[in-house]
C-alpha cells in the first residue's frame, strides 16, 4: 500500500520535527503516530497545490501543539514534564560551568520559547520553509509569523551567544 | 540610509530579506559584517540540536503501531498516492563543500544593484575589495558566473559523495555555511528576474538543509539510497543548468 511508503519515508523526519518541538522522546514518538492517522483520515482534503510536505508539517505541528497544551494542563496540577524540568534547570546554570553541555543549553533554550516561537523557529531554521509557509502551517498572519522569529532568534541568541567560541 | 537591525540581518541569514541592497550594505560596512558574522555563528549553535536517533526501521515501527487503526473511510487512489509520492522523491545528497563567511560577503557585494551598466564580468572568486573597486559592474552576468562557481563546487562535492565508500566525511558546518550562500545566491536570482535559476537553487534548498543537519546521523542504508539518487538524478540536473549558466545568452 503507498500509505506505507510514506510511513516509512518520512517517519525519520517526522519525528525529529516533533521532538523539536515537544523536547520528549517517548512524546516525540506519539505524536509521529498520531500525527500519521490524523493523515489518513484528513487525506481527502488534502490539495496538491499546498505540497505534500508542509501539510505533513502542519499535522504534525498542530498534533505536537495539543500534546503542549495538554502537558501545561497537567503540569498545573502536578510537577512539569521531568524532561523539561530539566532542561529548564539547564538553562539556568551558571555559565561559568566549564562542562556546559551545549547540546543541552541548546535544547533548554529552545524549550524556554513559548510555542508558537518554538514551531516558527524550527520551521525556518531546521525544515527550510519560508515565513509565509510557516504563517500558513501555523495558520497566523505572515507578519505575526515574522515577529514569532524575531522573538525566538533573540531569545535564542541571548542564551547562546555565551557558547560561542571567539 | 535606513538603520539596519538585527531582525534584518536574521532575514539575511535565512534569505528572506526584501531589500536587494541589504547583501551589499552588510558587506561594504565592516560593522554589520561583525554582527553578521556574529548572528551566524549564534544562529548555528541551534544546530546543536540533534534529537535522539531512531533506528533505520523505524518507519517499519511506525507503521506496525498504525497500521491497525486506519480505518477504511477513505482509500486514497492509487494513482493520486503515486504522484505524491513521487514529488516527495526528491533526490538528497551530502555534500562537504567549504564556504567561508569571507565568502558570503564577497557574494553579498553582487547582490548590490549595479545593474544597467556597460557589460565588465568579473570572475566569482574576486575579493569584496576587487568587487567593490569595479565601475559600472554588470552584476548579472557577475551573479550567473558567481553561481556557475557555486554549482561547480557542488558538483565537485556531490560526486566524491556519491562515490565516496563508508560513512560520508560530511562537515556539517560547512554544509551550513553552503546552504547560507545557497539562499544567496538564490535570492540575487530571483531579484534579478532569473527565476529558473532562482527556482532551481530553491529545489535545493531542502537538501542542503537535510546534509547540514541530518545526513552525517545518517544508516548505511539511507546513505547508500542517497548516494544512488545523487547520481541517478541531481548530478544531471545539475550540470545540465550548469552548462546554461556558462552560455550567457540562454536566459535563466
Amino acid at each position: 500500500m503507498a500509505f506505507r511508503e510514506l510511513v516509512l519515508e518520512h517517519s525519520h523526519a517526522m519525528f525529529r520535527l516533533a521532538w523539536r518541538l515537544c523536547g520528549d522522546e517517548n512524546a516525540a514518538d506519539d505524536i509521529v503516530q498520531e500525527a500519521f492517522l490524523k493523515a489518513w483520515r484528513k487525506i481527502g482534503g488534502f490539495r496538491m497545490q499546498s505540497g505534500f510536505r508542509s501539510w505533513l508539517h502542519r499535522i504534525t505541528v498542530n498534533t505536537a501543539m495539543d500534546y503542549l497544551r495538554k502537558q501545561s494542563r497537567v503540569s498545573r496540577h502536578e510537577t512539569g514534564a521531568p524532561e523539561l524540568e530539566h532542561m529548564a534547570a539547564g538553562a539556568s546554570q551558571p555559565r561559568h560551568d566549564i562542562q556546559i553541555d551545549v547540546q543541552e543549553q541548546a535544547h533548554a533554550a529552545m524549550m524556554n520559547l513559548s510555542d508558537t516561537e518554538r514551531a516558527a523557529l524550527m520551521l525556518r531554521h531546521f525544515e527550510g520553509h519560508t515565513i509565509k509557509e510557516i504563517a500558513q502551517i501555523l495558520d497566523m498572519s505572515t507578519s505575526a509569523c515574522k515577529q514569532a522569529v524575531f522573538r525566538a532568534v533573540k531569545k535564542m541568541r541571548i542564551e547562546l551567544a555565551p557558547l560561542v567560541t571567539t | 540610509m535606513k538603520h539596519i537591525t538585527d531582525d534584518d540581518l536574521t532575514l539575511l541569514y535565512y534569505g528572506e530579506h526584501e531589500n536587494p541592497d541589504l547583501a551589499a550594505e552588510v558587506a561594504r560596512s565592516p560593522e554589520l559584517s561583525q554582527r553578521f558574522e556574529t548572528l551566524s555563528a549564534e544562529l548555528m549553535r541551534i544546530d546543536e540540536l540533534m534529537p535522539p536517533v531512531r533506528k533505520d526501521d523505524y518507519g517499519s515501527e511506525v507503521w506496525r503501531q498504525i497500521e491497525s487503526r486506519l480505518t477504511p473511510d477513505y482509500v486514497p487512489a492509487a494513482s493520486r498516492w503515486k504522484t505524491w509520492f513521487s514529488n516527495m522523491m526528491q533526490p538528497r545528497f551530502s555534500l562537504a563543500g567549504a564556504l567561508s563567511l569571507a565568502l558570503v560577503a564577497s557574494l553579498a557585494f553582487m547582490l548590490g544593484r549595479q545593474a544597467n551598466q556597460p557589460d565588465q564580468l568579473a570572475p566569482a572568486t574576486m575579493d569584496t575589495q576587487t568587487v567593490a573597486a569595479i565601475p559600472g559592474l554588470d552584476t548579472g552576468r557577475l551573479l550567473t558566473a558567481s553561481v556557475s562557481g557555486h554549482l561547480d563546487q557542488l558538483n565537485l562535492e556531490l560526486t566524491r559523495f556519491a562515490n565516496e565508500s563508508g560513512a560520508a566525511s560530511t562537515e556539517a558546518e560547512r554544509a551550513t555555511d553552503m546552504l547560507v550562500a545557497n539562499r544567496l545566491y538564490r535570492k540575487a536570482a530571483a531579484d534579478q528576474g532569473k527565476h529558473q535559476l532562482a527556482q532551481f537553487l530553491a529545489e535545493l534548498e531542502p537538501l542542503l538543509i537535510e546534509l547540514a543537519y541530518e545526513a552525517h546521523k545518517a544508516s548505511p542504508q539511507t546513505l547508500n539510497r542517497m548516494q544512488q539518487e545523487v547520481r541517478d538524478t541531481l548530478l544531471f540536473r545539475l550540470r545540465v543548468m550548469n552548462q546554461q549558466l556558462k552560455q550567457p545568452q540562454i536566459s535563466t
